[in-house]
């Protein structure tokens, strides 16, 4: 449904379509016109990457729709930022195959792969204004120069940055830059654009407005986009799937719903959130039964406090566990939420509650009562 | 005086009024200013002078040497001979040294150590050693250079590359090549067109300044011109010692033409330190 409606919007301008589109299209892919209104936007098979005898990445298998926001998340060395780079051509692969629009694009240099990429340092040209940056990409299509002005003008409003067009990259702050960055990657008109952590730089005030500013332009526009990341925030809150990373793996490919609630496995859950991992043993007075997979993982705002029979927070859910009692260790305010770790017979759990306030926080030392919301309790191979 | 009074805070009021009359900073740089100074403000007079024999100031003040200077053959066709061997070694240090400082930053980063110790060469080495080397290295194999003005240009590539090394090295090292190469191949450039569009302009500000301290450096050599050289190939600065014997005024007026030759230069290759730093144009 997303492909439908990806060349309406893209191309909002429709005289553009006859004079520009082809040029770019047909020196990127000698494809037939329409082609990549069906089947996937990019499709990656096998992919493997090593260095030396160390391997980065292997046996990437992925298929992203046309219009999709796809986060590839991980750890810093998980081989995220290296994968993004191979699709992109800016770095050789060891063994796959890389599709974009239908396209094998796996032996193109980068320059004709119609692929945009943000990097995390932005990468403007420092010799340039903010409009010969942007106008860079036309410039080596060779689009003419009143179009190039409107083209370039277009995007800068996109972006609200028309009022800088005269400045020079130095004369801008960060996210600034990394809009004009976005804008230069868009202004090609891309087929699939590539972020490599383009947040990571900036402050966090910044971050969020243009975390929410790149998702709303990506939608308007239509626009494939595989975004980096390592924070599971930014992840959760842009993506309609994110592809969990561990150790040169695609762990898990799921909407952030999915992932958050259901991790795959151990390392999955070891990412996102902040799961206990018990095994077995531990967690059967939790549960009230003796679970058969090895390991039971358990996020903290699925925990229920009881203090002295009285319970703490908000209605229980429908299936709990027999309750434990434990002994408040210390709690961790996180804002609206207050994290209490739990000292349960040498086990340690954390349990999350809504901070509604101050005086009914529970001092170091509380006996309390632990129940567990049996629905979301995941139960994980080893 | 004026500076004394907005620091007042610095001050303690005891001190106050001997500040007001004394800047200890101003009198410390323009002894320093003097002392430098002095011998080139004596050769100027010298260059202007129709008379300076023992008197404190000179009899009269002329051109007369200037237009002498300028209208000698010689002199003109010696300052030709300068300028085409600092022009044919800079070239030649460009094309030699760009690709070597570009592939020691982005892929042989081994390559930099290297050169950094093979920089120091020419200030290790004296001339009048080297030269005895080059003679030797020239005198036959591939490159039979010794007795023609040839031998210059490469002997005076090895003096300018600590200059072009560095300055090249340190432009590289302000931008970040990788991705800006990354980004212009992205948006449809191949990697030389990257290079000469994208690396290139932001190389300009510090080549040049490499490039104009080079050259007044070059304009100024005489060792090697001398002893490679010598006559058969006059130089300026061979000339000038050539002249050692003519009228002192005369060579005042070479002296102060080559100075402020050279410092035309510095303050271009200065002029452009200034602009790279504030971008003022593309």
């Amino acid at each position: 449904m997303m492909a439908a409606t990806t060349p309406a919007t893209q191309r909002a301008a429709p005289s553009t379509v006859p004079s520009t589109i082809p040029s770019s299209v047909q020196t990127t892919t000698p494809s037939a016109p329409g082609r990549q209104e069906s089947g996937n936007a990019v499709s990656l098979r096998g992919l493997a990457k090593r260095f030396g005898e160390t391997s980065v990445f292997a046996d990437i298998d992925a298929d992203i729709e046309h219009g999709e926001f796809i986060t590839l998340l991980g750890p810093s060395g998980c081989g995220k930022s290296t994968l993004l780079r191979a699709i992109a051509g800016l770095t050789s692969l060891d063994a796959g195959s890389i599709h974009i629009g239908g396209d094998d694009i796996t032996r193109l240099p980068p320059q004709r792969r119609g692929v945009g990429m943000v990097f995390q340092h932005y990468a403007l040209f420092p010799n340039l204004k903010v409009a010969d940056n942007v106008a860079f990409g036309l410039r080596m299509q060779k689009v003419p120069g009143d179009e190039r002005a409107r083209r370039v003008d277009e995007v800068l409003r996109l972006v609200e940055m028309q009022d800088q067009a005269h400045k020079f990259p130095h004369q801008l702050s960060g996210g600034q830059c990394q809009r004009v960055a976005l804008a230069r990657s868009l202004v090609v008109e891309p087929k699939v654009l590539l972020m490599d952590e383009p947040l990571s730089a900036l402050d966090a005030r910044i971050r969020r407005h243009l975390r929410d500013q790149i998702r709303e332009i990506q939608k308007t526009l239509g626009l494939t986009t595989l975004f980096v990341t390592h924070d599971q925030e930014e992840a959760m809150l842009m993506s309609d799937r994110v592809f969990l990373m561990h150790q040169g793996r695609i762990l898990q490919k799921d909407t952030a719903e999915v992932l958050y609630t259901r991790p795959r496995d151990e390392n999955a859950a070891g990412f996102m959130g902040h799961y206990c991992l018990l095994d077995a043993v531990e967690a059967a007075p939790l549960l009230g039964f003796r679970s058969q997979a090895g390991r039971v993982a358990l996020r903290p705002e699925a925990l229920y406090l009881s203090v002295q029979g009285r319970p703490l927070g908000g209605e229980r859910p429908a299936r709990v566990g027999p309750g434990v009692s434990g002994r408040v260790r210390r709690h961790r305010l996180l804002g609206n939420i207050v994290r209490y770790d739990i000292d349960c017979d040498g086990t340690s759990l954390a349990v999350d509650t809504l901070n509604r306030s101050a005086r009914s926080l529970l001092p170091a030392g509380c006996e309390v009562t632990i129940h567990v919301d049996l629905d979301e309790v995941q139960e994980l191979d080893a | 005086m004026a500076h004394a009074e907005t620091l007042p805070a610095h001050k303690s009021p005891t001190a106050a009024p001997l500040s007001a009359t004394f800047n200890p900073y101003a009198w410390i740089v323009g002894s320093v200013f003097a002392v430098l100074a002095l011998p080139l403000v004596a050769t100027l007079g010298y260059a202007l002078a129709t008379r300076w024999g023992a008197t404190l100031v000179p009899d009269g003040l002329t051109l007369a040497w200037f237009v002498e200077l300028w209208t000698t053959p010689r002199f003109v066709a010696a300052f030709a001979r300068s300028l085409a061997v600092a022009v044919g070694a800079l070239a030649l240090s460009l094309v030699l040294v760009m690709p070597v400082a570009l592939l020691a930053h982005t892929r042989y980063p081994w390559l930099d150590r290297w050169m950094n110790t093979l920089i120091l060469m020419p200030f290790a080495v004296p001339p009048v050693v080297s030269s005895v080397g080059l003679l030797k290295l020239y005198a036959g194999g591939p490159l039979p250079l010794v007795g023609t003005p040839w031998i210059l240009i490469p002997t005076y590539f090895t003096i300018v590359l600590p200059f072009m090394y560095r300055a090249i090295a340190n432009s590289l090292r302000a931008v970040d090549v990788q991705s800006l190469m990354d980004a212009a191949q992205l948006l449809g450039a191949g990697p030389l067109k990257a290079f000469f569009l994208v690396i290139l302009p932001n190389l300009r500000g510090g080549v040049q300044i490499a490039i104009f301290l080079s050259f007044s450096f070059l304009v100024g050599e005489f060792v090697f011109a001398n002893m490679l050289v010598g006559t058969r190939f006059e130089t300026l600065q061979v000339y000038l010692n050539n002249m050692r014997g003519a009228s002192g005024h005369f060579t005042s007026a070479l002296v102060i033409t080559l100075f402020a030759f050279t410092l035309i230069l510095t303050w271009l290759g200065n002029r452009q330190a200034e602009h790279t730093i504030t971008e003022a144009t593309r």
